[in-house]
C-alpha cells in the first residue's frame, strides 16, 4: 500500500495516449491516487508526444484521469 | 489465540488498514463493518460516473472476493450503533456484537443539508456515496435546468456533471467568488470562465433562502435571499460534512470536530484508533491539530493506523495532502491547508495560470495552483521542512520556482 514504488529498470519507455473511451474492465486511476513521482510524470507526458522511463505506479494499459483520460502505454 | 481487529468503515481509510493488517499479521482475525451495500469503491471517481464518462465497473476497487481471498470478514449493510470501550465490543443495528482486541474507526462524514425550507425535497441531491452518484446521474439525464449550492471542492463536481450532461445550471454562491476562503477573485475568475464555458452560470451574493416544490414534493425552484427565483429540475447541495461522531458520543473517546487522535492515529483509549476524514490529528507538519479531507491522506492514515495497531509508536503520520480538480482543460490543485494562515502571496504567472501560497509565521501552510502544477513538489517540500520563507515570498511566485532558488534559511 505504499505510494512510491521503485522505478523499474527495464529500459521500456512510457507514454500517455489521450482517449475518450474507457472499457468496462479497465483499471482507472485518478491523478490524486498517484504518488508524487507518478503525478510529475503524468503532468509532463499528458497531451504531449513525449516518453519517459517506465514507472512502477503506472502499468501498461492503465487509464489515468487528469485533465482528460489518458491510457498508459509502455514499450 | 490470534489478535482480533475490527474496522468500522470500508472507505479508503478502513480498507487500506485492512490490507496493511493482513500483510503484516497473516494470522489476525480481521472484520470490516460497513453500513454501505457495497465494498470499497473509488469515491473520487464516482463524479466521473455521474458525468457519464465512466462505466460502473472500473470504480470498484475491492470486489467481495477480495475479502474472501484475504480472509477478511466483510459485513455489508451493517450499521455500528454503539461502542463499548470498557468491554472492547461494538454493537450493530441488528443487535450483533463484535468483540475486538483493537478497534479502528474509519467512519468519515455525512453531507450537511441546507438549514432551509424543503431542503430534503425530492430532487435535492447530496453527494458522497456511489448510490448518490447513481441517483444524480439518473436525475441529470432527464434534466434541463439545475441549481448548485456550495462554492467549494465538492460543489464544483456538480457543476462539472451539469456541464458534461448539457444541463444549464445556476451556481448560487454567497460571496463574490468560488471558494473564497482559498482563492482571490483573480484566481477564481479562471474557474468562473471554465464554468461558463460549460453552461454553468455563477451567481454571486446569492445562496438559498428556501426551495419550492411541486405537488409531488419534487423541487422546482430555489429562491435566494434576494428573492430571485431559479427554476430547476434538480439541485445539488455540497456545503460541507458532518463528521460521524454520534457513535462515540456516549463513550470516553475525545472528539474535536471529529475523533481526536495523536500522530499514530490512536485515540485517548489505548486500543481504539481512527483514520481518514473522521480524524482531527496531531499534524506534525503544521505543528498543531489538523484535519484533512482527501483520498491520499485517508489512505495513508489507514495504513499508518494499522501499523500502530500492531506496534504502537512504529510510524507517525506526516503528510502534506493535496486535492485536484480535473474537470477542465487546465489542472487545479490545492495542497496543505490553503484556507488558514496569517499571510499569503499570489500571482498570475502566465495567461490562465495563477497561484496562491498561504503562510503562517513565515512558513508555507498550503496553497492553490491553477494551470501550472509544476511547483507542487517544491511547495510541499517547503511545508515538510518547515522553512521560514518570510523574506523571500516573491520567489515563490516565479515561474519554474524550485526550493534551490531560496537562500539558505534556518530549518525548523
Ligand atoms: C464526490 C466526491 C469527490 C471527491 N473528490 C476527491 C478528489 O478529487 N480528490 C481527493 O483527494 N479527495 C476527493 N474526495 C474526498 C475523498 O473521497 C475522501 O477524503 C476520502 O474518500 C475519505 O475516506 P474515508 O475512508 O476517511 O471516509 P469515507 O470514504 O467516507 O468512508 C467512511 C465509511 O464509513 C461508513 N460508516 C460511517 N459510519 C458508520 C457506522 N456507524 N457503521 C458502519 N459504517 C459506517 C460510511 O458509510 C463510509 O462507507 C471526494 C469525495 C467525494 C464524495
Amino acid at each position: 500500500m505504499r505510494y512510491r514504488m521503485p522505478l523499474r529498470e527495464t529500459g521500456r519507455r512510457l507514454r500517455l495516449r489521450r482517449t475518450g473511451w474507457i472499457p468496462p474492465g479497465a483499471r482507472v486511476r485518478h491523478y490524486d491516487e498517484l504518488g508524487e513521482d507518478a503525478q510529475i510524470l503524468v503532468r509532463k507526458l499528458a497531451g504531449r508526444p513525449r516518453t519517459a522511463p517506465e514507472h512502477g505506479d503506472l502499468d501498461d494499459g492503465d487509464f489515468v484521469k487528469f485533465t482528460d483520460y489518458y491510457q498508459v502505454r509502455t514499450r | 489465540m490470534s489478535d482480533s481487529y475490527v474496522i468500522v468503515g470500508d472507505g479508503i481509510a478502513g480498507a487500506s488498514a485492512a490490507e496493511t493488517l493482513r500483510e503484516q499479521a497473516p494470522d489476525a482475525e480481521i472484520t470490516v463493518l460497513t453500513d454501505e451495500g457495497e465494498s470499497l469503491y473509488n469515491r473520487i471517481l464516482i463524479k466521473e460516473y455521474a458525468k457519464g464518462k465512466l462505466p460502473e465497473a472500473p470504480i470498484s476497487i475491492h470486489q467481495e472476493e477480495w475479502y474472501d481471498e484475504h480472509d477478511v470478514d466483510l459485513r455489508l449493510n451493517t450499521v455500528v450503533v454503539d461502542i463499548d470501550v470498557e468491554n472492547d465490543a461494538v454493537h450493530t443495528h441488528e443487535g450483533e456484537t463484535f468483540e475486538y482486541d483493537s478497534l479502528l474507526l474509519a467512519i468519515g462524514g455525512t453531507p450537511q443539508q441546507l438549514p432551509v425550507e424543503n431542503a430534503d425535497a425530492d430532487g435535492i441531491h447530496h453527494f458522497w456515496t456511489f448510490q448518490d452518484a447513481r441517483r444524480i446521474k439518473e436525475s441529470v439525464e432527464g434534466a434541463e435546468r439545475a441549481v448548485i449550492v456550495g462554492a467549494g471542492l465538492l460543489g464544483i463536481d456538480f457543476a462539472a456533471i451539469c456541464g458534461a450532461q448539457d444541463v444549464e445550471a445556476k451556481y448560487l454562491m454567497r460571496g463574490d467568488c468560488w471558494w473564497r476562503y482559498a482563492l482571490s477573485e483573480e484566481g477564481a475568475s479562471i474557474m468562473h470562465d471554465a464554468m461558463r464555458e460549460r453552461g454553468v452560470e455563477p451567481v454571486f451574493g446569492s445562496g438559498v433562502d428556501h426551495f419550492e416544490v411541486d405537488d409531488d414534493g419534487h423541487v422546482e425552484a430555489a429562491v435566494d435571499p434576494n428573492g430571485e427565483r431559479y427554476e430547476c429540475d434538480f439541485a445539488g447541495v455540497a456545503i460541507g460534512l458532518n463528521f460521524n461522531t454520534e457513535i462515540v458520543e456516549q463513550t470516553p473517546l475525545e472528539t474535536d470536530n471529529g475523533i481526536a487522535v495523536d500522530e499514530y492515529m490512536r485515540t485517548n483509549v489505548d486500543n481504539v484508533f481512527a483514520a481518514g476524514d473522521i480524524t482531527t490529528f496531531n499534524d506534525l507538519v503544521l505543528g498543531e491539530q489538523g484535519k484533512n479531507g482527501s483520498w491520499g491522506s485517508a489512505k495513508e492514515q489507514g495504513t499508518i493506523a494499522a501499523r500502530n495497531m500492531l506496534d504502537y509508536g512504529s510510524e507517525a503520520f506526516e503528510w502534506v495532502s493535496s486535492y485536484s480538480i480535473t474537470h477542465f482543460d487546465f489542472p487545479f490543485l490545492s495542497f496543505g491547508h490553503p484556507t488558514i494562515g496569517d499571510d499569503s502571496v499570489e500571482a498570475t504567472t502566465a495567461e490562465g495560470e495563477w497561484r496562491r501560497v498561504a503562510l503562517k509565521d513565515g512558513k508555507v501552510v498550503g496553497g492553490v495552483l491553477i494551470g501550472d502544477l509544476s511547483p507542487q513538489s517544491a511547495f510541499k517540500q517547503l511545508m515538510r521542512e518547515g522553512r521560514d520563507v518570510s523574506d523571500q515570498t516573491d520567489l515563490l511566485m516565479e515561474p519554474g520556482f524550485s526550493v534551490d532558488d531560496l537562500a539558505a534559511t534556518t530549518e525548523q
